[in-house]
């Protein structure tokens, strides 16, 4: 929210003032590409640095940063909180897997076809599902992720069912080379620049500020011109899309996948816990949010092997409570306001 | 916008200067007297009750190992230690912490629990040169895909059911005539149902429709129900532990009584089984990797009857096989690093491949594939509260309880 | 015939069961726009006291039911006050991430103390049958059902007769109007909140009773709550019951005539075709999806 009255603002005071301040005006603007391309480069330098097993859990991070940033498109920006987000995940991830089992197709070819197919999907059921408002809305995208994850099991012949699919890697019905651990890397990064640079672009176009306006008002929003369906869908297909393209990559990494992990909910609510608990509605904060979230999460795992998920349910308590705007957006108000009380959080939000 | 971006290009350079750190961590081994294992466990999640009891199992060998002086590699006697992880009963995760071990150098590796996440170290392991023993992972299509990297010391999913149909097949009199076969729809009970009906067909039976539930449902009233109105003389679950304790208690509660009684794969070994059943687990047959009356001993466990006594004086139970064929896969990787007289992964791997030796888990011999052919594997029945061996009759404790006689 | 009769019959029963599973969550979700992500995770906390006092003193469970209830009173007054009452003016998601942390919590910590084996509560009845001709009446799972359809009426009297079921209802339709009446909304929020968990911990009972648990079953039972609740409708105290025995018979006649592994994806599509087409539920209040707290 604070970014738009920013760049609101900021075009505005150009126009009125002289060159120089237009020229600073253009350079403020740039500097959170100039900022991306950066992290990127730290984040192909720091390949060469890290061992597989955590280079692994890096490749990770960046599979959720693009996941949290797709989230936040339908969920951040346009505030129609998907919970089932998932089913493009494995819808992505099971199509690779299919096309690259039974027809032997090209990686690349699978995946385009499955970033569409999982972005055909968002418009076929986003046009229902996309009426219902809130907690419902939630729940009906909930229930088509868990009833996908039923169907997928049930269709051994096409998807293995509960027995899992393989993608062959070896021997000659291997169509793409393994792209190991340092090809999903890079893989994994394009993917994670991919969703920030469409996060930051509709963050900045009208198609965001359309979903924003939905956000607050949406019969306001509807009332000025905007199409709300229209709008809503298109999100909701990006999202599908760019979420498609991760699980169709997720499965060529694991090579075997199972239904009962592409469609499991939990990673869901961890791309809404990194979004809402970076901050929602914003570029940066699914980023950090993923980014932060995964770490804690490894650390705990690793060294405190029985009480890891006790100790992350406690810490995402505490962060919820604290902090319920999301630690960007709390940021970028304190910084505005001089007001860093946490407590005066509580205290704002509380019943 | 200037504090987000001032975030952002804070955030790179710590990404960056991390980076600079790592190389400089390298772990070292804690010198070279000590032989170390990783083992990936399933600690949490749903596979948690069977992760816990395959960490006892390892631990018991590191313990036993320990109190004897060490592993003897080459003239030296290495100290036993294995580094656990918890991969929170999730394959990706069990496949990660694979990956983090070859990271730290720890190139010998035991399994986690079941197929689905040994599979997917498997495939790690295959990548990374390291070796890796099975201790719970019996679905044959493991060993279909030309790994050379993965022993399992447990014998394979198509076992488990051909072994009952075979008890029942060479004890029970009179001979049933139908069997109908109850199916969790993962791989693992999948491939035991196959094996199951073709070790059936084989010996005459007839089998009716395999009838499937979702796994891990505690709701199979949809498949007895079906099966009610055809009657079966045996019905046999291919299952794990929920649904098999729901295969008897709801048929109890919907009245589905085949004469013959019921046979189950994974679930009448473990000791919940017959306690949260009772009375009606009463001769109920299961299959198990092991049993204490197992012939067969070896120099750190002794007989099957002493590693019971063990785990009963360290964890205040009876073992369960799961506990048995963790201790098992272990012990492996120890004879194996013994017998190559180095922890080189190579060399450990193909010590693994040549090994043939009796055991407390019977005989450890594997084929080409990496499976353990054998061993065979023990069916048990619920008598009086516990489950007793009754086939192989050579290793019965005591003799096999027929329902079907009583007629 | 028989055997679609034993499934009818079984399938209702085992939505009466649902139904108590869901009916706190369906409640909390109503009144106070609340996602209890930790429903689950109740139920089966419910369902170790009732075991412990099972094992402990030998109490049927039909009775330690009561005392489940009491103690997830007290649990979910003490979270709702302590915890949940500090966001309640956040985004609305907000709640679900803060009991999702709090079912890592509660599991993980059940998995610490009750380790993870799996139990059940041992009764000498429970899994008997009564006979109706060709169709058995399991009577676990009956006295279970009655337990249930008890619950319901007796919450719908509790909120039309009684003062606090009043005050629940008042602040649920409109916190601000509620408050300015008189109502202490912290209060009542912790009220309904324990109410839910305690109804929750007496389900917990029933399903240790009819079936087996440990803590890693907790997830389902909160899945359920949701297919149930939203089925149902909210809004209403009946919705949960008119929701739980919807989803039995479909799964019931789902295992019927396919597979048995097609069950859970009929549930997911009833509801889904439920929501497109009723999108308040079966019985549910249409105002209660777009309030406006103050």
């Amino acid at each position: 929210m604070g970014a738009s009255s920013a760049e609101i603002s900021a075009p505005a005071r150009a126009e009125t003032a002289t060159a120089r301040p237009r020229a600073r005006a253009r350079w403020r603007r740039l500097l959170p590409w100039a900022a991306g391309v950066l992290v990127l480069l730290a984040c192909l330098g720091l390949q060469t640095q890290l061992y597989t097993g955590q280079e692994r859990t890096v490749t990770t991070i960046f599979m959720f940063v693009a996941l949290a940033q797709a989230w936040n498109i339908i969920g951040g920006f346009a505030g129609y909180a998907s919970f089932g987000q998932v089913v493009f995940f494995g819808i992505g991830g099971y199509s690779t897997a299919v096309v690259m089992y039974h027809l032997q197709l090209n990686f690349w070819l699978a995946l385009v076809l499955s970033g569409l197919l999982a972005a055909a999907f968002g418009a076929l059921i986003g046009l229902p599902l996309l009426r219902l408002k809130g907690h419902y809305f939630a729940i009906a995208t909930l229930g088509v992720a868990e009833g996908m994850r039923e169907v997928v099991n049930n269709v051994p012949g096409l998807t293995g069912g509960g027995a899992g699919i393989s993608i062959p890697t070896v021997g000659p019905r291997a169509s793409t080379p393994y792209l190991g651990n340092d090809g999903f890397y890079i893989l994994f990064l394009l993917l994670a620049a991919l969703a920030v640079l469409v996060g930051g672009l509709v963050s900045r176009s009208k198609f965001g500020l359309a979903l924003r306006a939905i956000n607050q008002d949406e019969d306001a929003a509807g009332s000025m011109g905007v199409n709300t369906t229209r709008v809503k869908v298109a999100a909701f297909t990006l999202s599908g899309f760019l979420v498609g393209l991760v699980g169709a990559s997720y499965a060529f990494q694991q090579v075997t996948i199972f239904p009962e992990r592409l469609f499991d909910v939990d990673i869901t609510v961890l791309m809404v816990m990194m979004v809402v608990i970076g901050g929602s509605g914003t570029v940066l904060g699914p980023l950090l949010g993923a980014v932060g979230l995964q770490y804690v999460s490894e650390y705990l795992r690793q060294h405190y092997t029985d009480l890891h998920t006790f100790i992350l349910g406690a810490i995402i308590i505490a962060a919820v409570v604290l902090v319920p705007q999301g630690v960007v957006t709390y940021a970028r108000e304190a910084t505005r306001t001089r007001d860093f009380s946490l407590l005066g959080n509580v205290r704002r939000y509380r019943l | 916008m200037r504090l987000s971006t001032l975030l952002v290009i804070t955030s790179a350079c710590a990404l960056a200067l991390s980076g600079c750190g790592s190389k400089g961590a390298a772990q070292s081994d804690a010198g070279s007297d000590t032989l170390t294992l990783g083992a990936a466990v399933s600690l949490t999640g749903k596979l948690a009750r069977e992760g816990g009891l395959t960490k006892e199992g390892y631990e018991l060998c590191q313990s036993k190992v320990n109190a004897a002086g060490g592993v003897p590699v080459g003239g030296k006697k290495l100290k036993l230690d294995i580094q656990y992880q918890d991969d929170t009963s999730k394959p990706d995760t069990a496949a990660q912490l694979v990956e983090q071990f070859n990271d730290k150098d720890v190139k010998l590796i035991l399994s986690s629990y079941g197929s689905a996440n040994s599979e997917a170290q498997a495939a790690v392991v295959e990548r990374n040169g390291q070796v890796m023993a099975d201790s719970a992972g019996a679905d044959n299509k493991i060993f279909e895909k030309g790994y050379r990297r993965t022993f399992a010391v447990l014998s394979p999913a198509t076992e488990y059911l051909a072994s009952i149909v075979k008890s029942i097949a060479e004890l029970a009199k009179p001979k049933p005539k139908t069997i109908a076969f109850v199916s969790a729809d993962d791989g693992f009970s999948k491939t035991a149902t196959e094996g199951g009906i073709a070790e059936a067909t084989k010996q005459g039976f007839t089998v009716l429709p395999a009838q499937y539930v979702p796994n891990g449902t505690s709701d199979v009233s949809s498949a007895l129900t079906k099966l009610k109105g055809q009657r079966p003389d045996v019905i046999i679950g291919s299952v794990h532990l929920v649904e098999g304790i729901a295969i008897i208690k709801q048929a109890h509660e919907l009245g589905v009584t085949p004469s013959g009684g019921f046979g189950e794969s994974v679930a009448p070994p473990t000791p919940d089984f017959a306690k949260t059943l009772g009375g009606q687990a009463e001769n109920v047959l299961g299959s198990s990797q092991w049993t204490d009356t197992v012939k067969g001993q070896d120099k750190y466990f002794g007989t099957a009857k002493q590693y019971s006594d063990d785990i009963q004086a360290k964890y205040g139970h009876l073992p369960d096989y799961h506990d048995a064929e963790a201790t098992a896969a272990c012990l492996a990787l120890v004879l194996a690093a013994e017998k190559a007289g180095s922890t080189e992964p190579d060399k450990v791997r193909d010590a693994l491949a040549g090994l043939d030796t009796e055991s407390f888990f019977g005989r450890i011999k594997f084929d080409q594939t990496g499976k353990n052919v054998s061993k065979p594997m023990s069916v048990i029945q619920i008598q009086d509260g516990k489950a007793v061996t009754v086939w192989p009759t050579e290793a019965a404790e005591s003799k096999f309880v027929w329902p079907g006689a009583k007629q | 015939m028989t055997a679609l009769a034993q499934a009818t019959l079984y399938g209702l029963l085992q939505g009466g069961l649902l139904a108590l599973v869901a009916v706190g969550f369906s409640l909390v979700w109503g009144v106070m726009n609340i996602i209890n992500v930790a429903q689950g995770a109740f139920v089966i906390l419910g369902a170790y006291v009732a075991w412990e006092l099972n094992s402990a003193l030998g109490l049927d469970p039909f009775l330690g039911m009561f005392g489940a209830a009491a103690v997830l009173f007290v649990l979910g007054y003490v979270v709702q006050r302590g915890l949940i009452n500090l966001i309640v003016n956040a985004p609305i998601y907000l709640t679900l991430l803060l009991t999702f942390g709090l079912d890592l919590m509660l599991v993980q910590g059940m998995n610490i103390a009750f380790t993870a084996d799996f139990r059940s509560i041992p009764t000498s009845y429970a899994g008997n049958s009564i006979a109706l001709g060709d169709v058995r009446v399991p009577l676990g799972r009956l006295l279970a059902f009655a337990v249930a359809v008890a619950v319901t009426l007796l919450l719908v009297a509790m909120v039309n007769r009684t003062r606090t079921g009043l005050s629940i209802m008042a602040t649920g339709m409109d916190r601000g109007a509620a408050r300015l009446m008189g109502i202490r909304a912290r209060h009542v929020y912790a009220l309904t909140f324990g109410l839910s968990a305690a109804l929750a911990g007496m389900a917990g009972a029933m399903v240790g009773t009819v079936g087996t648990f440990n803590p890693a079953a907790a997830g389902g039972y909160t899945l359920l709550s949701f297919v149930v609740a939203v089925l149902g409708g909210l809004g209403n105290m009946y919705g949960a019951l008119v929701g739980g025995l919807v989803i039995g018979l479909v799964e019931a006649w789902a295992g019927q005539y396919l597979s048995g592994t097609w069950v859970n994806a009929f549930a997911f599509l009833a509801l889904i075709v439920v929501l497109v087409l009723r999108p308040s539920g079966l019985v549910g209040r249409a105002f209660y999806a777009t309030r406006v707290e103050v």
